[in-house]
C-alpha cells in the first residue's frame, strides 16, 4: 500500500541495560520518499533512533515497523531482507578495513548474490563518481578519513535503497565535496528513496531545506523549514 | 581480470585465524587415530568372518570312556551317557542331524594310528557324536558344554571350537571398543571445531555485525566458515592418512610375525583401504557440517 509509512514507531522507548531511557515514548511516521534531517545535542539519542531504523536493535518498549512489517515479530531471514532495502552511512564508517574500497562498496550487492560483472560495472561507476577511482584496490585502512567516508556513502547507495540513513555523512569530507554528496542524497530522494540524515552541519540544513526530526530531553519533535525561528535554532 | 560469478568472496579474514594451525593438527591426529582404529576394526571383522565360518555348520561331542574295574559296566555307562547326550542335542532347535559314530566307524578312524592288528574291543574307546547344525544357527558353546555336563558328565565339546568361541567373544568386544574409539574421535574433533569456530565468531564480531547490517543472512556467514573449515578438514585428513598408512603396514608386519596363524587371518580388504583413503573427504564433511551449524546456532542468538 502506497500510504503505509515506510518506517513507523509507536510509543518507542529504549534503554541500555538498567540505565535511564535514552528515548521515551517516541512516535514517528516516515512516508515513502520523504527527506528529514535528524538533529539533537550529543547524547540526545540520534544514533539510538537511527539504529532502530536500520534494525540493529529492537526497542525496549513499543513497536517499530519497516515497510509495513512489525520488526518485533520478524524472523532473522525477514530482517536480512529488510536490511537489504536500507542503506546506512555510519558515523564511524564501519568499513571492512582489510578489504579494498572496491570490495567494500561491492559488499551489499554480493550479499544479494548479484552477478560479478554487473557488480564490477556498478561499483566502478559509483567509485568514479565519489572520486575514489584511483584507489579502488587500496586496502581501506590506508585511505584518509574523507576517502573512507565517501566509500561508506558509496556502499550505502550502491543498491539504490528504499531508505537511506546517514549519521554525519559529511563530517569528514572537504567543504567542496559535501554539497556534491548532499546532491547525491537529494537525487536519490527524487527517485523515491526515503532519506534521514543525522547532522550538526547548520550550513547543510540551511542550504538544503527539509523538515527536521529534533531530539530534545529524550523526546522528538518535527520542525519544518516554514517554522522560521524554531528551524533556525536547530 | 574479471572475477567469475561462481567465485565466492570471503569478507571474513578467516585464513589468518590463529586457531587454524591448532585445528589442522588436531584433525590430522584425529584422522590418524581414526584410520588406524578403522583398520583394526575392519581387520578384526575379517578375522571374525573367517573364524565364524570355521565353527559354524558342525560340532563334535566326545564321551570320554567311564573308568571302572568292571569293563562291561563301564562301557554300558559310557553308552548311556552317549544316549543322553544325543537326546539333548536332538532336542536343540539349532541341530539338523545328530549322528553317534558306530564302533566300526570309530575303528576306521583309529586305524591310521593303531594299525590293523590291534583289537579295539579291549580298549576303553571314547564315543563320538557328529552334530550337523542348521544353516545360520549360532550356538553358545559355553552354555552347551554346561548343559551336556549335567546329563553326561563324561561329555566334552571340541576343545578347539570352545577356545575359538572365547576368542570370537574377545574379538567382538575388541571391535566394540574400537568402534567406541571411532565415535569418541569424531566427538572430540567436532567439539574442537565447535569451540574454535565460536572463538573465531567472537574475534570477527564487528565484521559479522557489518555483514548483518548490510543484509547478509546467517547462511552467507556460515558458508564462509564452512568453506574454510572444510579445507582445514581435508588437508588435516590428508596428513593424518599419510601418517596412518605406514603405521598400519608396520602393525600388519608385526602381526604376521606372531606364530599360529590366528592374527594372519586378519587382513585389510581393498574395500577397507578405500575407506581409509576416503577419510580426508569424511573429515572434510564432518568439519564443514560442524562449523556450519555452529555458526548458524551462535548467530541465532544475535539480532
Amino acid at each position: 500500500m502506497s500510504n503505509t509509512p515506510i518506517i513507523e514507531m509507536e510509543n518507542v522507548s529504549i534503554r541500555y541495560g538498567r540505565g535511564p531511557e535514552v528515548l521515551r515514548n517516541i512516535n514517528l511516521s516516515l512516508q515513502r520518499g520523504s527527506f528529514h534531517y535528524l538533529t539533537g545535542k550529543s547524547g540526545a539519542g540520534k544514533t539510538s533512533l537511527l539504529s532502530m531504523m536500520y534494525l540493529a536493535q529492537k526497542p525496549s518498549k513499543g513497536s517499530v515497523s519497516v515497510f509495513g512489517n512489525n520488526v518485533n515479530f520478524a524472523n532473522r531471514n525477514a530482517l536480512a531482507m529488510f536490511r537489504r532495502r536500507i542503506g546506512v552511512v555510519f558515523q564511524d564508517f564501519r568499513l571492512l578495513e582489510h578489504s579494498s574500497a572496491f570490495d567494500n562498496v561491492a559488499l551489499p550487492l554480493r550479499v544479494c548474490g548479484m552477478d560479478e560483472r554487473e557488480i564490477r560495472k556498478r561499483v566502478t561507476e559509483l567509485l568514479k563518481w565519489v572520486e575514489i577511482d584511483r584507489s579502488t584496490s587500496a586496502i581501506t585502512s590506508t585511505l584518509s578519513g574523507g576517502e573512507k567516508q565517501r566509500v561508506a556513502i558509496a556502499r550505502a547507495v550502491i543498491n539504490r535503497p528504499d531508505v537511506l540513513l546517514a549519521d554525519e555523512p559529511t563530517g569528514n569530507v572537504d567543504n567542496d565535496i559535501a554539497p556534491k554528496l548532499m546532491k547525491l542524497f537529494v537525487e536519490l530522494n527524487k527517485l523515491g528513496t526515503t532519506v534521514v540524515i543525522a547532522t550538526h552541519n547548520e550550513n547543510l540544513i540551511k542550504e538544503f531545506r527539509y523538515p527536521t526530526i529534533h531530539l530534545k530531553n529524550h523526546s522528538l519533535s518535527i520542525i519544518n523549514p516554514e517554522d522560521g525561528d524554531e528551524y533556525a535554532e536547530i | 581480470m574479471l572475477r567469475s560469478n561462481t567465485m565466492r568472496h570471503r569478507e571474513l579474514p578467516l585464513s589468518a585465524d590463529s586457531s587454524n594451525l591448532f585445528l589442522k593438527v588436531m584433525i590430522s591426529i584425529a584422522v590418524f587415530l581414526f584410520a588406524v582404529t578403522l583398520a583394526g576394526v575392519l581387520s578384526i571383522n575379517s578375522m571374525l568372518v573367517n573364524w565364524n565360518s570355521s565353527i559354524l555348520g558342525s560340532l563334535t561331542v566326545q564321551i570320554i570312556p567311564v573308568n571302572g574295574v568292571d569293563k562291561l559296566k563301564a562301557k554300558n555307562e559310557t553308552i548311556v551317557q552317549e544316549q543322553r547326550a544325543v537326546a539333548l542335542l536332538e532336542a536343540m532347535p539349532e541341530t539338523q542331524k545328530v549322528t553317534p559314530l558306530t564302533d566300526a566307524q570309530l575303528e576306521q578312524l583309529l586305524k591310521p594310528w593303531l594299525g590293523d592288528d590291534v583289537d579295539l574291543s579291549n580298549l576303553p574307546m571314547p564315543r563320538l557324536i557328529d552334530v550337523k547344525l542348521k544353516k545360520g544357527a549360532e550356538i553358545n558353546f559355553m552354555t552347551l558344554a554346561e548343559k551336556l555336563a549335567t546329563v553326561a558328565p563324561q561329555a566334552s565339546l571340541d576343545n578347539h571350537k570352545l577356545w575359538l568361541n572365547k576368542l570370537i567373544n574377545f574379538a567382538g568386544g575388541l571391535k566394540m571398543l574400537a568402534l567406541s574409539i571411532l565415535v569418541l574421535v569424531i566427538g572430540i574433533t567436532s567439539g574442537a571445531i565447535f569451540y574454535s569456530t565460536q572463538t573465531s565468531l567472537g574475534l570477527h564480531k564487528d565484521i559479522i555485525e557489518i555483514l548483518h547490517l548490510l543484509g547478509a543472512k546467517d547462511t552467507y556467514i556460515a558458508q564462509q566458515y564452512a568453506a574454510k573449515t572444510a579445507l582445514l578438514g581435508f588437508w588435516g585428513g590428508i596428513v593424518g592418512v599419510l601418517f596412518a598408512i605406514p603405521t598400519i603396514f608396520v602393525i600388519a608386519h608385526l602381526a604376521q610375525q606372531i606364530e599360529g596363524g590366528i592374527i594372519n587371518e586378519a587382513h585389510l580388504s581393498w574395500g577397507g583401504w578405500t575407506a581409509i583413503l576416503c577419510l580426508p573427504l569424511f573429515s572434510m564433511l564432518v568439519a564443514m557440517q560442524t562449523a556450519y551449524y555452529t555458526v548458524k546456532r551462535t548467530l541465532e542468538k544475535m539480532m
